[in-house]
């Protein structure tokens, strides 16, 4: 479903170029639940931000549903976040003149009228992230794990193909990290939704079926629930 | 200290497309107040030119009230030692013989006949041949009409002819007409030698009048020659260089100065946007400051270097730039006034005051900014991570006030123009408001969801929107003021002059008029009446600061023509009938500066004598720079006898063959035959000719404040950058991004064009109310400059926020939402 190969970025920085990514491959299936951990400074972000489309790489190729980003125009790129796409970002990123509705609705209105069956969605969504009563406040005078709820609900309200998280948890508060994180995986076994999360959070990564242990720009270790020795690599890596 | 202004620099070129728009209106601002102290200058220069030029070395001239007097009347000035020069001049009222079918009146010319070409009395600029004292003297204009050049040779009906000798630039004692149709109503000039013009009419012992110069201030002569001259109908004036009378051009200052002012304001105002949000932003980095132990002086003063550094940059380059406008600005103006005159361009003392004024007023517009700077606190700057919203109530005492400043509407004083204009800028966030929801429609149709945001966005910073949407409409609503009046000036002009011509065709003879020539233009079909006109001209006086002027004199009485209009005319006409009195027109009155019921000095051709200013009257005269007595007493007391003028009353159909059968009639010395439609004519089209001008200013004042709205998006933009990243990586394309950019542009736009247009009107309304004005102006809608605002002012901010988009769009994802 996604398919990511050698997929290779550099940054130039004045004269000099640094090699973020060195030839990553990666499989994501439909439906799975993807963390990728990993020091800071390592290209997690960078990777995240390659497969949404928000960047392009320097070479290799990366597959949604069967499409290349990497050969799509600007233009192409950006209607297919749209329309594929959700992103959930660490500081939430709502746009503060807007209510909590506007901003849901935000990717929608991009893409064209808002029709009375998307308008229920985004009131069923409202209701599912636990904002109800809150549809017309403005999203700068809410609390940050009200936002992030409110920028879950905007990532998922065009039912996107894969749902990408850059440190969702990071800037919460663990009573709040964990209602994002119930809310994440309740998308996930309900809806067979596609989450690729990156996180630091170790807690925050159990919930994945998989985690991709990231280093140095490439992947260090892939841990499955399945194999077993998901406990003891997880502790190995922490160590 | 070269090292705080290295530090400066870096601030101010941190952003750099900021910096340019800020620069760039400082630059335009000052250039624009440089262009206009230089046209101010250079215009007075100009007139000062050719007055002194008429002047020349003159003290006092020997004239009379004839047509010409006997030259053995001035032997006590030719025997007089401190004489230093004389210029004997005789003048002929005769017709060009041409091989072209020209009218009668076409072809008038006046031959000035001198004693010397190369006297220091005359001034004579030579473009082309020499004074030799042997031929005609033509001024370029006239020799360019009738195609002559110098050795040519000139005929004149019934005189004789003479060779061309030398062409001479414009001077106002050789003033001609420069093409066929303004021939029909003034004379050609030229210059002949004395004895030349003596020959052809035979008159050796006349002569029109004289003028000579003195060691020391001749004041004895002159008193003694007034003496003697006294009854004689000969009577001496000293030489004044006052040329009021025949131009009425101060309103051209006070528009130079309205410009000026106003590209100052816009112009201040978008510096004053840039610092104020430029230490916004800084807070932290001055917190940071003022917590290492900087002042609060320090702190103020750094950023009051950064302006200091910015406008010495717009004020070296906007001056040079202000004086090449300032040229062409003149290039423009004296066309258009109709002058075929040369200048110099008067850029020195302009450019030091522009250098002073582009230094200052940055500085000033900034002094709030500056001072909010100083005033940063550490612990409240360091601690909120963003500002709190401020709250509607500012907004709304905002509004109040701005309605109350409108309702000075309703008191006519002046301080209403400043008070609705600062009415009009309060109001403004109302309006942006209001417009951005009526129009949101629109902007949906347009630009879809990307209209809808821009309306949402512009809340953001209402105020400095507003006020960007404000200073355009300022500039906007005192253009359309100022084009209004030049626009109903002429309908004013022309009611006044045909209130005050006194009839409907003025017959000017260079002889008195006899008692035959008026019984035979009364048995004239189509001529109702015939008035005689006496005008004592010209009669010098002394302002009440006892400045020497001149002007005219006209006699009135109740049953003559009326000259002048007032309400309580029958009074008037009986207090100048009882005492020695005058009335003055109102230039004349305001250029006195006396009070009605004080006495004013003349020197009449009886002497010096008083005589007490009764009233102030409205008249088209000279444009009110004249007096009016007593048809009695001005022949009596004041001495002044004979009428060169007569007025007639005539039918419209039959005015034009009147006009030629006058010529024919009366050749031998009829000067000019005009017609209260040809003084309408010539007085209006200056007029016209100033809307051009309005348009052009219209133009410029405008992409001047649009320099401030594409600022003011670009702050905006700069200020969402996150946002926009965000609004891109949900999938906004590049060019939704920018059409709601534009949408923003396009709102503040056109609510500065719409409420400068609705300022405009109520000025307008003012005006046309003012009794101040003595409804000069009828309300009218200026429909070609408010369809001028509407264009240039939305397609001019469309291009302002073309600009801010392209930075907008530029945006770059993934860095714009690494921060925060
Ligand atoms: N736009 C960029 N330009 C230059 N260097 C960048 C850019 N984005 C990321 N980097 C560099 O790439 C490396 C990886 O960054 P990132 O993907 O954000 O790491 P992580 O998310 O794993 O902490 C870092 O060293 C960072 O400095
Ligand atoms: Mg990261």
């Amino acid at each position: 479903m996604i398919k990511v190969s050698n997929l290779t970025k550099e940054f130039l920085q004045g004269q000099e170029r640094t090699r973020v990514l060195k030839g990553v491959d990666l499989n994501i299936k439909k439906g799975e639940f993807v963390a990728i951990m990993g020091p800071s400074g390592s290209g997690k972000s960078t990777l995240l931000q390659l497969m949404g489309g928000l960047d392009v790489p320097t070479a290799g190729d990366i597959q949604i549903d069967g499409k290349y980003l990497n050969k799509m125009s600007e233009k192409e790129r950006t209607i297919f976040r749209r329309q594929k796409l959700g992103f959930v970002f660490q500081n939430y990123q709502l746009l503060p003149t807007l209510t909590v509705e506007e901003n849901i609705a935000f990717p929608l209105h991009a893409d064209g009228k808002l029709t009375k069956e998307k308008n229920r969605v985004i009131q069923e969504l409202i209701q599912a992230v636990g904002l109800e009563g809150l549809h017309r406040k403005r999203a700068n005078l809410l609390s940050g794990g009200q936002q992030q709820r409110v920028a879950i609900a905007r990532a998922l309200v065009n039912s996107p193909t894969v749902l990408l998280a850059d440190e969702p948890t990071g800037n919460l508060d663990r009573a709040n990290a964990e209602e994002i994180l119930r809310l994440l995986t309740v998308f996930h076994r309900e809806n067979r939704q596609t989450i690729v999360m990156v996180t630091h959070d170790i807690f925050a990564a159990g919930f994945a079926d998989r985690i991709i242990l990231f280093r140095d720009g490439g992947i260090d270790q892939v841990v499955s629930r399945e194999e077993g020795d998901y406990a003891k690599y997880l502790a190995n890596f922490m160590a | 200290m070269l090292n705080i202004w290295r530090i400066s620099w870096r601030n101010i070129t941190h952003n750099k497309k900021r910096f340019f728009f800020t620069l760039f209106a400082i630059i335009l601002g000052t250039s624009f107040i440089t262009a206009m102290l230089v046209a101010d200058r250079t215009t007075r220069d100009v007139f000062n030119y050719y007055t002194d030029m008429y002047v020349a070395n003159a003290d006092y001239w020997v004239l009379s009230d004839k047509h010409t007097y006997p030259e053995k009347m001035i032997e006590p000035v030719q025997d007089d030692p401190d004489v230093t020069n004389m210029l004997l001049v005789l003048q002929k009222q005769a017709f060009f013989e041409l091989e072209d079918d020209h009218s009668l009146s076409q072809r008038s010319v006046r031959i000035i006949g001198v004693s010397d070409q190369n006297s220091p009395l005359l001034v004579l600029p030579v473009i082309e041949g020499s004074l030799d004292n042997k031929g005609v003297i033509l001024p370029k204009t006239v020799a360019t009409l009738l195609g002559k050049k110098v050795g040519d040779t000139v005929r004149f009906e019934g005189l004789g002819e003479a060779k061309v000798s030398a062409i001479v630039e414009y001077t106002q004692l050789l003033a001609s007409p420069s093409d066929w149709d303004s021939a029909e109503s003034t004379s050609f000039r030229v210059l002949v030698p004395l004895d030349m013009l003596r020959e052809w009419t035979g008159k050796h012992d006349e002569i029109s009048y004289m003028r000579f110069q003195v060691n020391g201030d001749g004041k004895d002569l002159f008193h003694s020659l007034q003496q003697q001259f006294r009854g004689s109908g000969v009577f001496i004036q000293p030489v004044v260089a006052d040329d009021l009378q025949n131009n009425d051009i101060s309103g051209l200052y006070t528009f130079f100065y309205i410009v000026a002012g106003l590209s100052m304001l816009v112009s201040g105002f978008i510096v004053f946007n840039t610092i104020y949000t430029s230490v916004i932003e800084r807070k932290k980095e001055f917190a940071i400051m003022k917590s290492f132990g900087y002042t609060q002086r320090s702190v103020s003063k750094l950023v009051l270097i950064e302006i200091v550094l910015l406008s010495l940059i717009g004020t070296a380059i906007g001056v040079p730039l202000g004086i090449w406008l300032g040229d062409l600005f003149m290039q423009e103006l004296l066309s258009m006034l109709q002058f075929d005159i040369v200048y110099t361009l008067n850029w020195r003392l302009p450019a030091i005051m522009a250098v002073t004024v582009g230094v200052l007023f940055p500085v000033l517009f900034s002094l709030f900014p500056i001072y909010h700077a100083g005033r940063t606190s550490i612990l409240l700057t360091l601690k909120m991570a963003s500002q709190s919203k401020g709250s509607s109530r500012p907004l709304l005492i905002r509004a109040v006030v701005g309605l109350v400043l409108l309702c000075f509407v309703f008191i006519d004083h002046s301080v209403t123009y400043a008070a609705v204009l600062a009415g009009v800028i309060l109001l403004f966030p109302l309006l942006l408001a209001g417009l951005s929801r009526i129009i949101k429609p629109v902007l949906n149709f347009l630009f879809h969801y990307a209209g809808s945001l821009a309306a949402k966005s512009l809340f953001q910073q209402i105020n400095r929107n507003a006020n960007t949407a404000a200073i355009l409409g300022i500039g906007i609503s005192v253009i359309l003021l100022l084009g209004a009046v030049v626009e109903s000036a002429p309908e004013g002009y022309e009611q006044e002059i045909r209130n005050t011509y006194g009839g409907d065709m003025r017959l000017t003879s260079e002889a008195p008029w006899s008692t035959e020539d008026i019984t035979k233009l009364r048995s004239y079909d189509g001529v109702l009446g015939v008035e005689p006109l006496m005008e004592a001209t010209p009669i010098t006086w002394e302002t009440v600061d006892g400045v020497s002027r001149q002007f005219s004199v006209f006699a009135v009485s109740e049953d003559g023509p009326a000259l002048f209009a007032d309400q309580h005319e029958e009074k008037l006409y009986n207090r100048l009938k009882q005492q020695n009195a005058v009335l003055l027109g109102e230039r004349a009155f305001d250029e006195w500066g006396g009070e009605i019921g004080q006495s004013i000095r003349m020197n009449t051709p009886n002497g010096e004598q008083s005589y007490e200013v009764v009233g102030v009257v409205k008249t088209s005269h000279y444009s009110g720079y004249v007096a009016f007595m007593d048809e009695e007493r001005l022949k009596e007391e004041f001495g002044w006898t004979k009428g060169f003028d007569l007025l007639l009353t005539v039918d419209n159909e039959a005015a034009s063959s009147i006009r030629d059968r006058v010529w024919s009639d009366f050749r031998d010395h009829l000067s000019k035959v005009q017609t209260v439609e040809d003084e309408i004519e010539s007085t209006t089209s200056t007029i016209s000719g100033m809307n051009e001008l309005i348009l052009m200013l219209l133009f410029m004042i405008i992409g001047l404040a649009s320099i401030g709205t594409a600022n003011t998006l670009l702050m905006n933009t700069l200020e969402r950058v996150p946002e926009i990243g965000t609004m891109r990586a949900l999938g906004f394309t590049k060019q939704q991004v920018r059409n709601m950019i534009i949408a923003e542009g396009l709102l503040v736009g056109l609510s500065g064009v719409i409420g400068g247009i609705a300022a405009g009107l109520i000025l307008i309304y003012v005006t046309s109310q003012s009794e101040l004005m003595d409804g000069f102006m009828s309300f009218k809608l200026p429909y070609s400059n408010m369809i001028m605002a509407v264009i240039s002012g939305v397609v001019l901010s469309l291009c302002a926020a073309w600009m801010a988009s392209q930075s907008a769009s530029k945006i770059d994802i993934q860095s714009s939402l690494k921060e925060g």
